[in-house]
């Protein structure tokens, strides 16, 4: 029996940015793939090869494992292939007429009939040489900063800026929607200015952490952390592991946060159930008792921290009379105040890492730079960096050089040879959380948007100094909208405000190229159809898997699915086009691919990976289809995170302005002197700049819970909603009366009896900003008063624009579109306000017959030919 | 020989990837004479049984995987009119998809639920063990292959030895003569914690014992969080005995018949 034709590797991870992971053995057969499973290293290489690393403590051992750690959104990844809902060829929206009526107004509302390529292509390079010419290409705004499939030859997202770059005088001549430290808010626009730790503002090194506190730590408090979800998408399940070897070694799991996320349930010692984004009132109370009953490090607070004096004196009450006392913070976060107390005492008397998979949610917060620098004060109270006491991640190992596990010896990069965004600082931008308002905001020359910082990821510090402003002094405001992300709607803050601004008369042209006919993707114009990286070849490296790094050469598993092309072909196609123009589109396609092939590139790609040829031979590795390198040498002797500043901070300085922790921040006491929310010194904030999300707020009257919004257990951010599989889980999907599968609702049984809610129900979460409907789970894995649905759930929207009603649960249509606060422009899509009320789906369904009675696929929902119109 | 699954459900962290991984190898791929395809959804020749226990603030999730037992004494095989199962030498149990006339008696006959009808195709399926890979190179079912826990384990019973002493086979099919063996499957568990309200304190080194029906007694002290918790007991009523030093003893009823129970914050007062 033939149970496979040939195997070929493919990286199933879901970052993207060329930044691979989770690499499978897909088996093909007959020309379909027809499994995923593991690599087994041990087939190619023995432990001694790799010169495996160990962690050996307490009597116990833990080794690296010798398979890939493959999360189910990998396992199930055939199935978003041969999804009923890919792209099936290129597709224009009915009533968009580039020589006629636009009808911007229909986007998201008018079906598509289909093209051919030459037409798309031909439509699309007109319109970009009709704005560039008319308005200058800075009205292009290139939306290529997203997660999505990890390419890299086909880069997947930005491959159009990068072809622009060749396009005029110089690189860069565009507006590009600027890719946010996400996921990192808090940490970006707040920690840094405690302890500086650049990029990300997480604690950056973390070398050899995790052994540190296998030896040392008594406690790790998973402070909103979700290891056996947040790090799937990005390297697996080593996290899992270790979790599991904390258990094994009896590393107590302390949990805070208002859910028992899906790490809690297997591994928690202690749940604390603290209200959404009331983390700051609890961290404060924490320090006033460590202040009041002297259990923090004092000659360590002498000699690394600058600024106690005035954090003391706001903490005890000196600021403002008020003493930040248990009490005090039990009324705002729900935490009884004796257990405030029992969890300060342990704390200060044992040993006790953070561990985070970035932040849990009040780093998503409004606000969060205040719970992010008030963590950071708290490490310090207790000796950061000292044995035992150190910050630490479970997800994106390596990512800008934060690794807490040991380290491979080579380290490949492919980006010579990454055709997608680099980020860079870029030239011309806007921030994405800003894109609704610089579209919709009126903003002229003379009264331009304006805002802090190039908002990129990787940026410094003291890059939040510099001010931007939209429109430039010499450029038009946005006309087209060129995006290879089309999940704006289900990831950002506020996506019902994004509708409103897409369909605005000023964007004339909106092209979205991508596999699926899924969120933004039907808003557009245009639809070129992509291919996914089955049907493609490339070449990878995973340095993100916590096992060893790899370099991975990835053959064409399958042909493409339907009229589907890679990313990076798309936009070679509209290069040629554009050549027929002529003037500084002339040769574009050549300057573009430098003159070589895709396959000319994956072995240029190597040849500039840093990898050593000479023992890694491309002829071997075009063999083998991978090589993985072993651990570095003597990684047992790296200084252990922070310890080089714990043992001398005059030596070893952070990167501050004092060279301390700066419990008071004198960068942002320089530069925003009248900041009342983002001070000097970090401070509880109940409302302030465009935020009135507190149960005590005048708003909870009418929307009286907060909502958890979680990264998704069964998805990537808006990736994977597709896959029968995960939606058959009883946590991913919830059948309602009508067989459509919702977005679970999480509501606690003392709610759920008041509210008269019960498990299968239909609910709408509403504000005033729209609403989205869920299915309801009754359950004790939220605590009374909050609701929990995860983010990024497919737009199924049964009217746009504020006010509107989603179908599909994508609650970051009902987000809070105001940023983390005026000077910080990072995202809120989580711990916001809603209200929550059953719903007739029979009387919504007579509301809505269209949309109701569009074609679904009850096993993975939305199905693209729901939206075409007109098929030749 | 015969071999026998193991699963240690302790290490089950609730990916399920074992649930996946059989459904990308069954559904929509014809493996006969081994397995017809598997319908796209609403089977699992591998499950996970997936429970929420206890209540705010205690609360915890077990994941149990089940799947065809292979039994012996298979009630499923006794059952089938059509001579369809088949034995194999590695003790796993099949169905052949062309003797199956699909009656669904076999459906009917097994205690776990194990067996599925496929009406599209008119004939019973379940677990085969991916018995196609096992003739054809591999040495494990896909779900062990996948479990990145070594939570599922198939083997030789004598190389799982260690493994099997205190092993246990699901209730329903115990005395069939099962090849899945588990550990470490879910009983109760009661919670709390003690806490002197007047003095706005969780209490330390509080001495809680706990009483069933049947003269089952354990005691423990409340840790630093003032919290005590017995896991693992029979499902039983018990009585709770909450007696620190210097105040008046509590006693509290916790009936653990049904579900496990978070007592919650349990108030002393000075004696």
């Amino acid at each position: 029996m033939r149970i496979k034709d040939k195997t070929v590797l493919k990286n199933l991870g879901s970052c993207g940015f060329g930044g691979a992971a989770n690499t499978a053995c897909v088996d093909v057969l007959d020309g379909k793939v027809v499994r995923i499973r593991p690599l087994h290293y041990d087939e190619d290489y023995t432990p001694e090869d790799l010169n495996e690393w160990r962690y050996e403590v307490r009597g116990h051992t833990f080794r690296p494992g010798m398979k890939t750690l493959l999360p189910p959104l990998s396992l199930a990844y055939k199935k978003r292939a041969y999804s009923p809902n890919r792209v099936p060829y290129p597709l224009k929206r009915v009533d968009w007429d580039p020589k006629g009526e636009r009808n911007p107004q229909n986007r998201g509302v008018s079906g598509y009939e289909r093209i051919s390529w030459d037409e798309a292509t031909d439509l699309i390079a007109a319109e970009i040489e009709r704005i560039g010419r008319e308005y200058g290409r800075r009205s292009i705004l290139i939306q290529g900063e997203g997660h999505g499939e990890t390419k890299v030859v086909s880069g997947a997202h930005g491959c159009s800026s990068l072809m622009l770059d060749y396009v005029g005088d110089e690189p860069g001549d565009y507006l590009i929607q600027a890719r946010q430290p996400d996921s990192w808010e808090g940490w970006y626009w707040g920690a840094k200015h405690v302890w500086g730790m650049e990029t990300h503002g997480q604690q950056n090194p973390q070398d050899n952490v995790i052994w540190d506190v296998s030896k040392h730590s008594d406690a790790v408090l998973f402070w909103g952390a979700d290891p056996e979800t947040t790090p799937w998408g990005w390297g697996g399940l080593q996290p899992s592991r270790l979790c599991y070897w904390f258990d094994e070694i009896g590393i107590k799991s302390i949990h805070i946060a208002p859910d028992v996320n899906y790490t809690n349930a297997v591994h928690a010692d202690k749940w604390i159930p603290v209200l959404p984004n009331t983390d700051a009132a609890l961290q404060l109370a924490i320090a006033y008792v460590w202040m009041t009953e002297g259990l923090y490090d004092k000659e360590y607070v002498a000699t690394h921290v600058e600024g106690f004096d005035w954090f003391e004196y706001y903490v005890l009450g000196h600021e403002d009379g008020v003493p930040k006392t248990p009490a005090w913070a039990a009324e705002k976060c729900g935490v009884p105040s004796y257990r405030i107390k029992a969890l300060a005492r342990y704390w200060g008397r044992h040993k006790v890492s953070i561990a985070h998979c970035n932040g849990g949610g009040y780093i998503r917060s409004c606000f969060s730079h205040e719970p992010a620098r008030l963590e950071v004060c708290l490490l310090g109270m207790q000796g950061l960096g000292n044995p035992g006491v150190h910050q630490f991640k479970f997800i994106e190992w390596v990512l800008q050089g934060v690794n807490p596990v040991p380290p491979s010896a080579i380290y490949p990069t492919l980006m010579g040879v990454y055709h997608g965004w680099r980020m860079g600082a870029p030239k011309h931008f806007i921030p994405k959380t800003m894109t609704p308002d610089a579209i919709l905001g009126g903003y002229t020359h003379d009264n331009p948007m304006t805002w802090y910082g190039h908002v990129v990821c990787y940026m410094k510090r003291e890059d939040q100094f510099l001010e931007f402003r939209y429109p430039e002094p010499d450029a038009h405001p946005i006309h087209m909208i060129w995006s290879d992300t089309p999940c704006w709607e289900t990831c950002w803050n506020g996506g019902n405000a994004y509708q409103d601004a897409v369909r605005d008369p000023s964007i004339e042209f909106y092209l979205v190229q991508h596999p699926w006919m899924e969120n933004d993707t039907l808003l557009a114009d245009i639809i070129l159809p992509v291919s996914t990286l089955f049907e493609l070849k490339d070449i990878q490296a995973d340095i993100f898997s916590g096992q060893w790094n790899k370099i991975v050469y990835e053959e064409q598993a399958i042909e493409p699915v339907g009229e589907a092309k890679g990313d990076y072909e798309a936009v070679c196609e509209i290069a040629r086009k554009l050549e027929r123009f002529g003037g500084e589109y002339e040769g574009l396609y050549a300057k573009f691919t430098c003159g070589r092939t895709i396959d000319e590139d994956i072995e240029y790609g190597y040849r500039t990976s840093e990898v050593p040829l000479d023992e890694y031979p491309f002829e071997k590795l075009k063999e083998q289809k991978y090589f993985a390198f072993p651990t570095k040498e003597n990684w047992q002797d790296d200084p252990v995170g922070l310890e080089l500043f714990a043992k001398d901070p005059a030596a070893h300085p952070l990167r501050t302005p004092s060279g301390k922790l700066e419990f008071y921040s004198i960068g942002l006491a320089e530069h925003f002197p009248d900041d009342k929310v983002r001070g000097p010194v970090p401070h509880w904030i109940e409302e302030a700049d465009g935020h009135e999300e507190r149960i005590t707020s005048a708003r909870a009257k009418d929307y009286p819970f907060l909502l958890v919004s979680n990264h998704p257990r069964w998805r990537v951010h808006a990736q994977h909603d597709d896959i029968p599989w995960l939606r058959e889980i009883p946590t991913c999907k919830v059948a309602g009366p009508d067989g459509y599968l919702y977005e679970p609702i999480w509501v606690n049984p003392r709610d759920a009896e008041r509210l008269g809610l019960a498990d299968g129900d239909v609910a709408k979460l509403f504000n005033e900003r729209g609403a989205v409907l869920g299915g309801v789970i009754v359950t004790e894995r939220i605590m009374p008063g909050v609701l929990y649905q995860d983010h990024g759930a497919r737009t199924d929207v049964l009217r746009y624009g504020a006010g509107g009603l989603d179908r599909g649960g994508a609650n970051n249509l009902i987000c809070p579109s105001a940023t983390t606060s005026k000077n910080a422009a990072g995202e809120v899509t989580n711990g916001f306000l809603v209200g929550i009320e059953k719903v007739d789906v029979a009387a919504l369904a007579a509301e809505y017959p269209e949309a109701f009675a569009r074609d679904y696929d009850p096993a993975a929902g939305l199905v693209a030919t729901a939206r075409i119109v007109k098929e030749d | 020989m015969a071999k026998v699954f193991a699963i240690d459900v302790a290490k089950c962290n609730g990916c399920y990837g074992c649930q996946i991984v059989c459904k990308d190898e069954h559904c929509g791929n014809d493996w006969r004479p081994y397995a017809a395809p598997q319908p796209e959804t609403g089977q699992f020749w591998m499950r996970i049984d997936e429970k929420t226990r206890g209540q705010v603030p205690v609360v915890k999730v077990s994941y149990t995987p089940v799947l065809c037992a292979h039994c012996a004494d298979a009630p499923c095989a006794a059952a089938c009119p059509a001579g369809a199962y088949v034995r194999r030498d590695d003790g796993l149990l099949l169905i052949d998809p062309d003797a199956c006339t699909g009656c669904g008696t076999c459906v009917e006959a097994c205690p776990q639920g194990a067996v599925y009808l496929n009406a599209d195709l008119g004939i019973a399926q379940k677990c085969t063990g991916c018995a196609h890979l096992l003739d054809n190179g591999w040495d494990v079912p896909r779900c062990v292959d996948a479990c990145a826990h070594e939570a599922i384990l198939w083997g030789e019973e004598a190389d799982l030895a260690d493994f099997l002493e205190g092993a246990e086979a699901l209730p329903a099919v115990a005395g069939l003569g099962p090849r899945a063996f588990y550990r470490n499957l879910p009983r109760r568990f009661v919670a709390g914690a003690v806490v002197d309200l007047e003095a706005d304190e969780l209490l330390i080194g509080a001495p809680v014992t706990l009483r069933g029906s049947e003269g089952f007694e354990a005691s423990q002290v409340t840790d630093e969080f003032g919290d005590f918790l017995f896991e693992q007991v029979p499902a039983d009523v018990y009585e709770v005995v909450i007696a620190p030093e210097g105040y008046a003893e509590r006693r509290l009823k916790a009936d653990l018949t049904e579900i496990d129970r978070t007592l919650g914050d349990i108030p002393v007062e000075r004696a």
